[in-house]
């Protein structure tokens, strides 16, 4: 009983809107093709849903804070091209062995940086963050424009992305499945999710109890960095090289997926299982889109759009539309 | 208004109330906190909707959905808290709900003549239309707002505890100007604290308690006694519990020598010993904040010594101050902002600041906690019917209690208070009386600020007077009394008589 009532409090009504959203395009794709509802299909997708899923549980962190970080996409390109990289700058025999962890310590310094800026120089995560995207950005081109750098991935960050250590499920996905498990604990179990939710609800009074506020916000950043940073680490082995823009199709959907599962915005509130579902639907979204393509409908009628830019504005305007269906906060009065 | 009754949740606000105001005369309402006044403001300016209840005007039955309706009715409504923008001028300020136009734009040179001559209205010529309202002293932006409600020329005025930040000259500059517009013939509602502000100038006077009214009756016809009584509903000496009296031969659990933080805080020394309760007393702003603040390590750049029974310590940041080796607590004034998660659960709030020390490894013993928090809401008798509920719902006593509980989870031996039991009920505070006598009683260091003299003389062993960042004069025993406490708030000797004490006050306050 215990147990059930536990695991029913992770489900709140955003959750279960997402989970219902979910079901809903799967319906629709079906509609117009059977096999999205194959097992094979699903587990791909949830294959290709993990490298969000890790990117967003370190912004969730942030975001229940009550910050933001917008440094994802190029800390995303940073853990990728470290990884690669690492040969090149530790030497040909350290840098293989150490290219995963290099990559997620260089993520990781990017979110220390920006926790130094939000929490002890108090500066405003929006745009501190986003200059410190600007920085890493500058900093990559300046790391390929100097010399021709090593960008293959290393045979173990290849076995990461496509092999199986369980069988039938993907690596990504296992580590998914820790990473969030753990992240599960952290947030309802432990004194650091206690204080990560108190802090998004009311910093002073959280402060007047006797908390170190910025050591909590310093960790979620780090902690927000070193996820990017693994999930351009992934994205490199699946791709099997690393290349500068690979973080940037990454900033809306890990934003979209955490506010889709329920996360307020302005912080304090929000459950991982939220995350979790709005993960899988824009992944799913994402996937339907490119493979229905819709736009051949209305070529149909006479009006040719690239399928690129259709993609693009559909999937701009479905995450707006559900976001005023649910996300939006409850009219305070 | 006839029958108007409201509810908040669960919580009575208004129970089939009955008001009357008429043109001409200046209608003062009192009451405790919580006692409906300030509900029943709301409900006739359009800020909340009655549950049930009429309202009329003029014998026109009217309704307002909300408070820009009420506004356009013909009521203006003055509150405490200012509504005022801080980065427009004057002018801007006065005009902003109805700005005078010109071909679609804001006529600037009509709105400034329409702040001038609302402002001499008030009698604050001396304020520029033009200045920002940031540069301007707290008691000439109360004026401002006194202005800005008077341009929209309304026929009823209501003042919520709207000269709570005004010095004596600007009172009576106010009062003469509510003067004139009785004589006009506006009907003026006046809520204060202050009885002898409502003994100058009330016409009729109506008493509130829990929600219901409890009389009307025209000024001057009973003591002020009497008008406390019904405020509160029993006599007032009974609310005290009788102080236990003890040997106080303890080394000091808390010593503090030469404290001093900027201009604000100069050269404090205190001892607290286990079992005392230390009053702080004095003017409201006097450095009695900062001192608290202080001691709980949140001042940058606070110097002197403190020593916790006997061993010097540093009190860098809240945190330290927690530590097991100091062990105090600060119940914060604001507890809002201060000292709750409004939205998170009673639960939560509760065991916020003693979560380390349920919890191994950073992972919290969750039966620890529930034990621990069970017996804490027994102990405050919090209303036990919402505590997985977000404390915002809660009344403000019990949110009080739960603040008060959250630091007492910790078992601190040094308790700070900030005016505890600012704007809750009187039960609620007997409550807290009786719960400070007990810490004491076992043997917990106790220094407890307040705005409100009785209280100072009802709980404490000792009071420390503060003026100007300092301590000006210890009060202990038999002169322990109001008097004493008023003028040595003023910083004036011992035994001042009560005209020397009225001339000071005024001095002071200009």
């Amino acid at each position: 009983m215990v147990v059930l009532r536990v695991i029913f409090r992770q489900f709140d009504r955003a959750t279960l809107i997402a989970f219902a959203c979910i079901v809903v395009i799967l319906l629709i794709g079906a509609l117009a093709e059977p096999a999205f509802l194959s097992s094979d299909y699903l587990l791909q997708q949830l294959h290709v849903a993990a490298f969000l899923g890790v990117s967003a549980t370190g912004v969730m962190l942030v975001i229940l804070l009550g910050h933001i970080d917008l440094s994802i996409p190029w800390t995303i390109a940073v853990g990728g091209m470290m990884a690669t990289g690492a040969a090149g700058i530790l030497g040909p025999e350290l840098g293989v062995v150490l290219a995963i962890p290099f990559g997620i310590l260089c993520g990781a310094a990017i979110g220390a940086i920006n926790g130094l800026g939000v929490a002890y120089l108090r500066a405003p995560a929006m745009i501190f963050t986003l200059g410190m995207n600007a920085v890493a950005q500058g900093l990559m081109v300046y790391h390929t424009g100097g010399f021709a750098p090593q960008d293959r991935a290393t045979p173990f960050m290849r076995e990461l992305t496509v092999g199986h250590l369980v069988p039938g499920l993907p690596n990504p996905l296992l580590i998914w499945i820790v990473l969030g498990g753990a992240t599960m604990f952290m947030l309802n179990r432990t004194t650091l999710g206690r204080q990560i939710y108190a802090i998004g609800n009311q910093e002073r009074a959280v402060f007047l109890s006797g908390v170190d506020t910025r050591r909590v916000i310093m960790i979620c950043f780090v902690i927000s960095g070193a996820c990017a940073a693994a999930t351009g680490v992934l994205l490199a082995g699946w791709a099997n090289r690393s290349y500068q823009a690979m973080g940037d199709p990454y900033l809306l959907p890990t934003i979209a997926a955490i506010i889709l599962g329920g996360t307020n915005v302005l912080g304090g509130r929000g459950k991982y299982t939220g995350t979790v579902a709005g993960v899988i639907l824009i992944t799913i979204l994402q996937s339907m889109l490119s493979v229905v393509q819709p736009q051949r409908y209305f070529a149909q009628l006479g009006l040719d759009i690239p399928a690129d830019t259709f993609r693009q504005v559909v999937f701009g305007l479905v995450i707006v539309a559900m976001l005023l269906l649910y996300g939006r906060q409850k009219a305070l009065r | 208004m006839s029958g108007i009754t409201k509810h908040y949740g669960g919580v009575r606000a208004l129970e089939n109330v009955h008001f009357e105001a008429n043109r001409g005369t200046i209608h003062a309402l009192l009451g405790e906190n919580g006692a409906g006044k300030s509900t029943l403001i709301k409900v006739l300016s359009g800020v909340v909707q009655p549950d049930s209840g009429t309202i009329e005007l003029d014998g026109q039955a009217v309704e307002f959905a909300n408070p820009t309706e009420a506004n356009d009715a013909g009521i203006a409504c003055i509150f405490q808290e200012l509504s005022l923008l801080p980065d427009l001028t004057v002018a801007d300020n006065i005009g902003i709900t109805r700005p005078p136009k010109r071909f679609g734009l804001i006529d600037y040179r009509a709105q400034r003549r329409l702040a001038e001559e609302a402002l001499a209205r008030v009698g604050g010529e001396g304020i520029h239309p033009s200045t920002t309202v940031r540069e301007l002293s707290l008691s000439r932006r109360q004026m401002v707002e006194i202005a800005k409600a008077l341009a929209r020329n309304p026929k009823i005025l209501i003042l919520d505890e709207a000269t709570s930040a005004l010095t004596a000259a600007d009172v009576e500059k106010v009062f003469v100007m509510l003067h004139k517009l009785r004589e006009e013939g506006m009907a003026i509602i006046y809520i204060s604290h202050r009885m002898h502000e409502i003994a100058e100038l009330a016409d009729v006077c109506t008493v509130y308690r829990n929600g219901q009214k409890v009389e009307t009756f025209k000024a001057g016809t009973k003591s002020d006694n009497a008008i406390v009584e019904m405020m509160i509903g029993r006599e007032y000496e009974s609310v005290f519990p009788p102080k236990t009296d003890k040997k106080l031969e303890a080394a000091p659990a808390l010593k503090v020598r030469g404290f001093s933080w900027q201009n604000e805080l100069d050269g404090i020394d205190l001892d607290i010993r286990p079992g005392e309760i230390v009053g702080l007393g004095g003017l409201d702003g006097q450095g009695q904040r900062q001192l608290l603040l202080g001691l709980f390590g949140t001042l940058i750049g606070a110097t002197g010594s403190v020593e916790i029974d006997g061993k010097p310590v540093k009190l860098s940041s809240p945190k330290r101050a927690k530590s097991d080796e100091i062990g105090m607590a600060l119940i914060p004034e604001d507890r809002k902002n201060e000292g709750l998660m409004l939205p998170m659960t009673v639960r939560e709030n509760l065991s916020f600041a003693s979560i380390e020390q349920i919890s191994r490894a950073g992972v919290v013993n969750l039966k620890a906690e529930e034990a621990a928090i069970d017996e804490m809401i027994d102990l405050l008798k919090i209303r036990s019917d919402g505590i997985d509920g977000p404390v915002g719902a809660l009344s403000g006593g019990n949110q009080q209690k739960v603040v008060i509980g959250k630091w007492l989870m910790t078992r601190p031996r040094i308790i700070l208070l900030n005016d505890p039991t600012r704007g809750i009920d009187v039960g609620t505070k007997q409550e807290i009386y009786q719960l400070l006598q007990r810490l004491a009683s076992e043997g917990a260091a106790i220094l407890f600020y307040s705005t409100d003299y009785d209280e100072l003389i009802g709980c404490c062993d000792r009071v420390l007077v503060m003026y100007g960042g300092t301590i000006v004069r210890t009060l202990a025993g038999d002169q322990l009394t109001e008097t004493n406490l008023v003028s040595a708030a003023l910083n004036l000797p011992a035994g001042t008589d009560e005209t020397a004490l009225a001339a000071r006050a005024r001095e002071v306050a200009t």
